[in-house]
């Protein structure tokens, strides 16, 4: 009787070995579902619940014991979402409107670079004119990009990146620094081509087409993304503003 | 154990005067707390961070993360100037109430 329930025993574990990492993910999808959670608390529950497993796993019980005892104590997700919601009302919104600003200046980018993909294409193939126009190579190059960068985060690649994505998102002034650099390397490598493609095709250079072009093809695309960019800085964290005065 | 009331109103005090003696995090801030109260405040581990969020936003304390000797991130706090000016006030509040009880109670007072 004995051995037959140990055999019981051993099917059972056999067939539901616990698997901490998918159980922890679970639990992070689960809180992923509730509206009122910004990422930033997310994260914080998360290292919550991560110290919680280890702190009971050191006291000797297994992962299954730990990832349940750990789960209980931090809460159901509903009313920790409530409660989040209550001690920072506008914060999830300003997160939400942060990302959303954040995906029309990306919109614009990928368009200045699908833009001058497309022109630098027909400079160097011109016998693509035939089948197909450069509006079309822009669309199809737009399209690629965004495959490209779905591909990118569905296999999980862009975890670093969304982590330093993170990091940057705590401090206004590297968020600035930064934003306002990626805008200015591609709108002026995109200005380049442009202008390159526009000195090899539509005349002879002169000494003030530089300026011309400028100030017809790049002032106003630079300053509607440099205006994104002050709209992402206001809508920041404001947590670090200050410089931290330590005990 | 405490009532839901005063689990409430004595976190503030408790918080400041925690971080006050260094940074810390929510999980260390939650052992400390059981530990030190011998099991008597136990805190619902989550609802932890909803008090703390409030207390930056009044500008009482500032978090930042942080990587830790582990290698693991955390959100670590600590307390601004203004927190220490809160935590003088509310320990005056904390020790009226404990004086005039102990008055009553016949225990001997704590000097302020």
């Amino acid at each position: 009787m004995a051995g037959r329930s140990q055999h019981v025993e051993q099917i059972m574990e056999n067939q539901t070995r616990f698997d901490l990492n998918a159980a922890v993910e679970n639990w992070r999808n689960e809180l992923a579902a509730q509206p009122n959670l910004a990422s930033d608390d997310r994260r914080e529950l998360e290292t919550h619940l991560r110290d919680a497993i280890a702190g009971f796993q050191q006291r000797g019980l297994n992962d299954e014991e730990s990832f349940w005892l750990a789960r209980k104590r931090v809460g159901q997700p509903q009313p920790l979402g409530e409660e989040f919601e209550k001690a920072n009302p506008a914060k999830v919104w300003r997160e939400r409107v942060f990302w959303m600003v954040t995906a029309i200046l990306a919109a614009f980018l990928l368009t200045a670079t699908s833009t001058s993909l497309a022109v630098v294409f027909v400079s160097c193939f011109p016998s693509v004119e035939k089948i197909t126009n450069e509006t079309t190579l822009n669309i199809l190059f737009w399209i690629l990009q965004i495959i490209g960068i779905l591909r990118l985060i569905l296999n999980g690649g862009m975890n670093r990146q969304f982590s330093m994505l993170a990091s940057l998102l705590q401090n206004r002034l590297r968020l600035g620094i930064t934003a306002i650099c990626i805008v200015l390397t591609v709108e002026i490598f995109c200005a380049a081509i442009l202008f390159w493609a526009y000195v090899a095709h539509d005349g002879p250079y002169s000494p003030m087409g530089p300026f011309w072009f400028i100030g017809n093809h790049v002032s106003n695309s630079l300053i509607r993304d440099l205006s994104l960019v002050s709209i992402l800085i206001w809508l920041a964290p404001t947590q670090n503003r200050k410089t931290p005065k330590r005990a | 154990m405490l009532t839901k009331d005063l689990v409430a109103a004595s976190s503030k005090p408790l918080l400041l005067s925690i971080l006050a003696g260094g940074e810390s995090y929510g999980y260390e801030i939650i052992q400390k707390v059981r530990e030190l109260s011998g099991g008597q405040i136990e805190w619902s581990d989550g609802m932890l961070y909803p008090v703390l969020h409030r207390l930056e936003r009044d500008g009482l304390i500032e978090s930042e993360w942080k990587e830790a000797d582990t290698g693991r991130e955390r959100k670590y706090y600590f307390i601004s100037s203004d927190g220490r000016k809160a935590l003088k006030t509310e320990r005056r509040q904390w020790l009226a109430v404990h004086n005039t009880l102990s008055k009553l109670w016949k225990i001997k007072p704590v000097s302020i």
